[in-house]
């Protein structure tokens, strides 16, 4: 029985044969109108445009096959095809369990409670294998949400690259695989033969810390050589300078709903670090948005356009490295508040610091043209609303970044926001997974260390070459245990595969007295160990055991000690399986008194920078440190700001580049005190114009990944070593670079440019607070559109039935028609939903050429708007899947009714009927139609293979093959699954039942999914809602109705600040209400 | 006589050819012009009779002893699938019963070894169409409506269309959903 299919899937694989140009997409509108929002800065700054002279270096589309070639094998398939036809195609073997698990049903997932990237979430898994990661609704951190990391653990599990058994470098020459045994024997060995064994692990709040220490007493070496480090060099800031202010560290938990006012020094609490970005995200977005006539403010003061201060009401730009002065000036205006709170003696203690820095306060609030008067609003404001004040970015932290964070703490002091319990410091703050000092201690005694252990994690890469990792790292036996290769294991004799998080057991205490558990959610899919248990064997083939046989059971005698102190009623095993099934409990929230705000005037020793152009090192907001560079979900995500994919790119001020004469993509060189790189410009709006930003987690070491080979540049290497002299974390922003032109331009893949719908009105509404507070009691019907396409309506004598209309009436439901919601008062463009999109519904990644012709498939896309002056944008996001028309153009299109309206106010594609014309792409306004140019088969992504496993896939949806046209379909699955549900129980589907993917893992809430027909469901009445509006619905309250394609998505408009709660205004950009485009 | 041979040898060798191609197949039920062609018709593999590991009898199981579909069959009530029946459910009464029979040891040895049964899909759906027994069954509609009377076979053979057009007609005879995305997505 031989397959033709696979003949034909070997030809599928020839799929360049239809790349016929290497033409970039340009979006099709042919003139610009230049209207309040701008998506490209050559709308505004034409001058700044790619130029079309310089040589273009972005490489060209190889075709491997010719046309000719495709045709000869094309035909030669097809004679198989009738030759071999007495044979049932796809012969296909249904293979059921020897034994089967008594909790499962064949088609039914399973859901288990486990703990990734520090968030409490839910493993969706089918037959045994994760399809999808969920947040834990219950969890009180995650609150049902998920990070980009978390979620994309999925890729990383099945990954290709990752290593199938352990290597052992045996010297001279002789690399190669090895069985556990002989790695445990060889090992052992070594650990004898070493004087000092060391641990170097990924910081952890749980009980890892506690088994490395037991691991290292248990061989008779010193606690003190365990050694925490976290790429997050927050944790560590936050920390030491609660250390130093109050005298005891932690990170305090922050509120945030209940916080009308939160000021921000170079925060980035939003993006995909922070201490707790979920969380922040979580209750921000309560606190913030706009909800019955009430809205915070949020007041950003940064040296880079973040996703955060993209947020922000009102955003003022500073230089890097000036976050110390201006919250220093923003200090001093407090302290002046006779209403501000602070005991005397703190307040004293405070005015000594402002006093310390009276000159340069002054300097620098001269030089960035903040005046006094600004603070003092701000002061008053922030003492009346009791305001929060976060400081500093996870990823690019300056010499500074420990003064940063005491100006913080000094701020909140005085506004109170630790008396009132906004920020909590002495009861549930956040535990520091790290320790301040670490890495730095780790610098100094490495020359004495013989064995190291590096534990899941890569120093290798995320510190920058010049601060000595390469030397640390060398003559000594280096044991590398990490769940995917990377650089650090480049120095390693024993390169040793662990569990992905998805298979292993762990422990977190996120917050001082509440502790979550991880336990893996599928068997090994390799032939990996838990790094833990690799100790426990090491320790017990040098005779030394440590009294348990795995460290599952290490982990359960811990929670025996946790079961004892809480006194449960219970058997421990009813208890284990609880918290198993929970995934998380909490004992006794830890307390302590509030300590007062010490004399650290002295201590704080603040190191200016030189002026000229800085560097900022920062986390690329999917990528994060470069740990997500090697999943194609993360890279095809985009960056929120620039929408670019694969690659490295430097933001400059659009001014600033046309002062240096660049232009967009231009190739330069960017050369600091320790190194240079090349990279394509990006002129960004809103940055300071001596800031240049350059997202980590590019360049990552050829070989490691087929994802992460030749995907940008690594921006760590031009820095020198400089270390915050108070945590001892290098210093990635704020190091001077020369930018030089070399007359090159290299094409960046920015999808910002695809899809375009400007030069069209009512795409993106803003509405200001004062007219949303005179109309919040208002209601809307968007559905009530009348003289629906009256050219076509019968007139008087027409021999045309009503049938002939280009939309007939459909049968519709009388139950159920389904219907979203997107609140763009809430969506910060994290991008979340996108990757869940990508996960859950099989959309293939087609890697960065594909992309640069527009070929992306995304069902769900985020368009970023700018609005306002290119010095300080306001920036809006509006993520854009399928708006489920009941008047669909594309249905009208359609010549093999492959694109039809479903009873329950869907527009579904049916893939087996369609046939490629691609007229309904052509006929969307929207642009959310995707074809399928390939079969991306699931060994091919983009122009790399890529051998993704196929049990990755979610068994639900169809996975789509070449010429087929697919789009959001609402996440039917989901919708069929809830409604055999709610049949079964003969009622209907109740709201909130039925969650979309996106509306799953939103951080922000800013999705609703639901019936539009059930008139009391979040979802119809968010419909309602005096901010609702269609895309491209016109403007109905003044009786026009734009295209009138009546979409089932709505939108609920962004509100601004306009000063009416009798706070200062925005940055006063003239934003009209309503409808834009004039 | 040489044009009258001619002609007839022509119409021998093509009754032939027909007779030829009438009676091959390749397995029982599984002739030619059910399974490659038939004028005005599609492939709808009716019929289709594969090759299995061993001849379960569905006949000895249904009719003779009156097991219940859904004993073996024990998810078709709750999820998508129906569910093959896992080696123990097999072994539950093959422990004790006919072990003398050479497909019960062959079981018995599947058994031992913990290897599970290939079998061959009789009733399989393309994959962009997506069947969920679970309302079907709640529904109360017999097996027999689209299996055929399973009780009466040997080993399964494919009795119903499947087609989409036999969904089809039972879906608005008894008023169910019929839009395209009720099964393709």
């Amino acid at each position: 029985m031989r397959s033709i299919d696979s003949d034909l899937r070997g030809l599928e694989d020839k799929r360049e044969v239809f790349v016929t140009n290497d033409q970039p997409f340009e979006s099709p509108a042919k003139e610009f109108v230049p209207g309040t929002f701008y998506v490209n800065i050559e709308e505004v700054m034409p001058e700044l445009a790619e130029s079309k002279d310089e040589q273009d270096t972005s490489g060209e589309l190889k075709l491997p096959v010719d046309r000719r070639d495709f045709m000869r094998l094309f035909s030669a398939g097809a004679v198989m095809a009738s030759a071999a036809a007495c044979v049932r195609r796809p012969v296909e073997k249904a293979v059921p369990y020897v034994e089967q698990p008594k909790d499962f049903i064949p088609g039914i997932a399973n859901y288990y409670a486990t703990t990734i990237d520090r968030l409490g979430v839910v493993v969706k898994t089918r037959e045994g294998r994760p399809v999808f990661v969920e947040g834990n609704p219950e969890h009180p951190l995650s609150q049902g949400s998920v990070s980009l990391v978390a979620l994309s653990e999925l890729q990383a599990l099945y990954h290709p690259d990752r290593r199938q058994a352990p290597q052992v470098n045996y010297g001279t020459n002789r690399v190669g695989e090895a069985t556990w045994d002989e790695v445990y024997d060889r090992l052992a060995t070594k650990v004898k033969g070493a004087k000092k064994v060391a641990i170097l692990a990924k910081g952890t709040t749980g009980h890892g810390v506690t088994f490395y220490k037991d691991f290292l007493k248990a061989i008779g070496q010193s606690e003190e050589n365990l050694y925490l480090y976290d790429s997050n060099s927050l944790y560590n800031a936050v920390s030491e300078a609660h250390r130093l202010a109050f005298g005891v560290d932690g990170l305090p938990r922050a509120d945030l709903r209940r916080s009308k006012l939160l000021v921000g020094l170079g925060s980035e609490f939003l993006d995909v670090s922070g201490v707790s970005q979920v969380f922040d995200t979580k209750s921000w977005s309560v606190g913030h948005a706009f909800r019955a006539g009430n809205k915070g403010r949020f007041v950003q003061f940064e040296s880079r356009l973040t996703t955060t201060g993209s947020k922000a009401d009102e955003r003022h730009v500073i230089g890097v490295g000036d976050e110390f002065a201006v919250g220093l000036a923003f200090v001093r205006a407090l302290a002046k508040l006779s209403e501000a709170k602070g005991s005397a003696a703190e307040k004293a203690n405070i005015s000594a610091v402002v006093e310390a820095n009276k000159s340069l306060i002054e300097e620098t609030t001269s030089r960035l043209k903040l005046d006094e008067a600004l603070f003092d609003k701000l002061a008053s404001e922030a003492v009346a609303k009791k305001a929060v004040i976060l400081a500093g970015e996870s990823g690019a932290s300056t010499k500074n970044a420990t003064l940063v964070q005491v100006v913080a703490i000094m701020a909140n002091v005085l506004t109170g926001a630790y008396a009132e319990r906004l920020l909590f410091f002495d009861q549930g703050w956040f535990k520091n997974p790290t320790r301040p000092g670490d890495l730095a201690r780790f610098l100094k005694d490495a020359p004495e260390i013989d064995l190291l252990f590096v534990i899941n994690t890569n120093p290798a890469y995320t510190l920058p070459q010049s601060s000595g990792i390469a030397k640390a790292l060398s003559n000594k036996v280096v044991v590398s245990m990490q769940a995917m290769p990377n650089e650090t294991e480049d120095y390693a004799e024993f390169k040793l595969n662990t569990h992905n998080p998805l298979e292993a057991w762990g422990d977190e205490e996120l917050v001082a007295g509440f502790w979550s558990i991880q336990q893996p959610t599928v068997r090994p899919a390799f032939n990996s160990r838990q790094a833990e248990d690799i100790l426990l064997w090491v320790a017990a083939k040098l005779n030394k055991p440590m009294g348990v046989e795995d460290y599952r059971s290490y982990l359960r005698e811990k929670w025996r000690a946790i079961y004892k102190d809480s006194g449960i009623n219970k058997d421990f095993e009813v208890f284990f399986k609880a918290i198993q099934r929970k995934g998380f409990f909490v004992t006794q929230l830890a307390k302590r008194e509030m300590p007062s705000f010490g004399h650290v005037a002295d201590k704080l020793k603040f190191e200016p920078t030189a002026s000229g152009l800085k560097l900022v090192a920062h986390f690329h907001s999917k990528l994060y440190d470069g740990y997500g560079a090697d999943r194609p979900v993360l890279q095809e995500a985009g960056d929120s700001l620039t929408t670019v994919v694969w690659d490295t790119w430097v933001a400059m001020h659009p001014k600033k580049a046309r002062e240096l004469g660049l232009k967009y993509n231009d190739l330069v060189v960017v050369k600091g005190p320790a190194g240079s790189f090349e990279a394509a410009v990006y002129p960004m709006p809103g940055l300071h114009p001596d800031t240049v930003a350059v997202p980590r987690g590019g360049g990552k070491k050829v070989g490691l990944s087929r994802v992460s080979d030749g995907v940008g540049v690594d921006a760590l290497q031009v820095l020198n070593a400089e270390f915050d002299s108070h945590t001892g974390d290098p210093v990635t922003a704020g190091q001077l670079v020369e930018i030089t032109k070399t007359g090159k331009r290299y094409r960046l893949a920015a999808m910002q440019k695809h899809n375009d719908i400007a030069n069209r009105r009512d795409i993106m509404q803003v509405v200001k607070l004062s007219k949303a507070v005179e109309k919040v009691r208002d209601e809307k019907d968007l559905d009530n559109v009348p003289d629906l396409y009256p050219s076509h309506a019968p007139k008087p004598g027409d021999l045309r039935s009503p049938d002939s209309y280009l939309f007939p009436d459909w049968k519709a439901s009388d139950t159920y028609r389904w219907g979203l919601s997107i609140d763009l008062d809430r969506c910060n463009g994290c991008g979340t939903c996108v990757v869940a999109c990508d996960l859950e519904n099989n959309v293939p990644q087609i890697g960065r050429e594909q992309v640069s012709v527009g070929r992306e498939m995304h069902w769900l896309r985020i368009d970023r708007y700018f609005s306002g002056s290119v010095d300080n944008p306001e920036v809006s996001y509006q993520p854009v899947g399928c708006q489920h028309c009941n008047h669909a153009p594309c249905e009208a299109v359609c010549p093999v009714f492959a694109t039809t309206h479903d009873a329950e106010g869907m527009n579904s594609q049916t893939y087996n009927r369609c046939v490629g014309t691609r007229y309904c792409a052509n006929a969307c306004p929207y642009k959310v139609r995707r074809f399928n140019w390939f079969t991306h088969k699931w060994h091919i992504m983009g122009d790399r293979p890529m051998d993704r496993n196929p049990r990755a896939l979610n068994p639900d949806v169809t996975v789509r093959t070449r010429g087929i046209m697919e789009k959001c379909t609402f996440c039917v699955q989901r919708i069929r699954d809830a409604k055999h549900n709610a049949k079964q129980q003969n009622r209907l589907v109740f709201d909130g039942e039925i969650r979309t993917a996106c509306q799953t893992v939103c951080p922000a809430d800013a999705i609703t999914f639901g019936n539009l027909l059930d008139p009391n469901s979040r979802v119809s009445r968010n419909r309602k809602d005096h901010r609702a509006y269609l895309l491209l619905g016109g403007n109905p309250e003044e009786g026009e109705y734009g295209l009138k394609t009546l979409p089932n998505v709505s939108y609920l408009a962004k509100v601004l600040h306009d000063g009416s709660d009798g706070v200062a205004a925005g940055d006063g950009h003239e934003l009209g209400a309503g409808h834009q485009h004039p | 006589m040489a044009t009258v041979s001619k002609s007839f040898s022509q119409l021998a060798k093509l009754v032939m050819l027909v007779t030829l191609l009438m009676s091959s197949g390749c397995g029982r039920g599984h002739k030619f012009w059910t399974n490659w062609w038939t004028p005005g018709d599609t492939v709808d593999n009716v019929g289709y009779h594969p090759e299995q590991p061993i001849d379960f009898p569905h006949n000895l199981h249904v009719k003779n002893r009156q097991i219940p579909c859904e004993y073996c069959h024990s998810a078709a009530r709750r999820s998508a699938s129906a569910g093959i029946p896992p080696l123990n459910t097999c072994i539950g009464c093959h422990k004790y019963v006919r072990t003398d029979k050479d497909a019960i040891k062959y079981l018995n040895a599947k058994w031992e070894a913990k290897e599970a049964v290939q079998w061959t899909k009789v009733h399989d759906l393309p994959d962009y169409v997506r069947f969920s027994h679970r309302p079907h069954v709640q529904k109360g509609i017999e097996c027999s409506q689209c299996h055929g009377d399973v009780g009466e076979m040997t080993t399964v053979y494919q009795a119903k269309s499947l087609q989409m057009g036999w969904c089809i007609e039972c879906h608005q005879a008894n008023k169910a959903p019929i839009s395209c995305a009720t099964c393709h997505y």
